[in-house]
C-alpha cells in the first residue's frame, strides 16, 4: 500500500463489463520528503507539501475526491476492497490493480 | 520484500472494511547500501514495531501469510505487511 493525495478523476466509456460503475480516480504517492518529521498530513493537521511521484490510477468505494490524502493497495488486496461493494459473484473478476481503502484522517510522523 | 525504516503511523476511519482493526504504519524504503530510496509504503503491523526500527516489509500473497499463515487467506485485504524487525544486515 502506499500513501497519496487524489489529484483528479478518470473518466472512461469503454471498458470491461465488470470495470461499470467503477470511479477511477487519479492518485499521486508522498514520497519521504514530502512528510517532513513532525508534520501530520489530513484535516486535523498541517498541510504538508505537495506530492512528487508518478500518479496512480485507482478505483474508488469511498468517496474519496481530489485533494483528500488516501492509502492505496495493489494487487489481490485492491480487488478484496472493491468486491466489499459487489454483488459475491463479481468477486473476482474486477479488472482492477489499485483500489483506494481508506481516506486518511491523520498522518502521524515524530520527530 | 523491501527493508526500510519505520517512520509513522496513519489513522484512517473511512475505510475499506476489510481494514478494520490493522494497524498501518508508514516505512521508508532503504536501498542495498541502506540508503533511503526516498519510497513510502503502508503497511499492517502485527509485530509492534515502533519509529525508528528497521524493518522487513512482505508484499502480496506473502503479506497475508504474516496476517493468517495459510492456504485460506484471500479473503484478506493486505498487499504489504511488517514481516520482520531486523536487528542487523551485513
Amino acid at each position: 500500500m502506499f500513501l497519496g493525495r487524489v489529484a483528479g478523476t478518470v473518466w472512461s466509456t469503454v471498458k470491461w463489463p465488470q470495470a461499470q460503475g467503477l470511479k477511477l480516480l487519479l492518485v499521486r504517492p508522498y514520497r519521504v520528503g514530502d512528510l517532513p518529521p513532525g508534520a501530520a498530513a489530513g484535516a486535523s493537521g498541517t498541510t504538508p507539501s505537495e506530492p512528487t511521484d508518478d500518479l496512480v490510477v485507482c478505483a474508488d468505494t469511498l468517496d474519496a475526491g481530489p485533494g483528500d490524502d488516501v492509502i492505496v493497495a495493489f494487487g489481490h488486496a485492491a480487488r478484496v476492497a472493491v468486491s466489499e461493494k459487489l454483488a459475491p459473484g463479481d468477486k473476482p473478476s474486477v479488472p482492477i490493480d489499485a483500489a483506494v481503502v481508506a481516506v486518511v484522517d491523520r498522518v502521524e510522523i515524530p520527530r | 520484500m523491501i527493508r526500510g525504516t519505520v517512520i509513522g503511523q496513519v489513522w484512517a476511519t473511512r475505510k475499506a472494511r476489510g481494514l478494520d482493526g490493522q494497524t498501518l504504519l508508514l516505512v521508508a524504503a532503504r536501498d542495498a547500501e541502506g540508503q533511503p530510496t526516498g519510497r513510502l509504503v503502508v503497511a499492517s503491523d502485527t509485530l509492534d514495531a515502533r519509529v525508528g526500527e528497521d524493518v522487513t516489509v512482505a508484499f502480496g500473497s506473502g503479506a497475508r501469510n504474516v496476517l493468517r499463515p495459510g492456504p485460506d487467506n484471500r479473503d484478506l485485504l493486505c498487499d504489504a505487511a511488517i514481516a520482520a524487525i531486523v536487528e542487523g544486515a551485513g
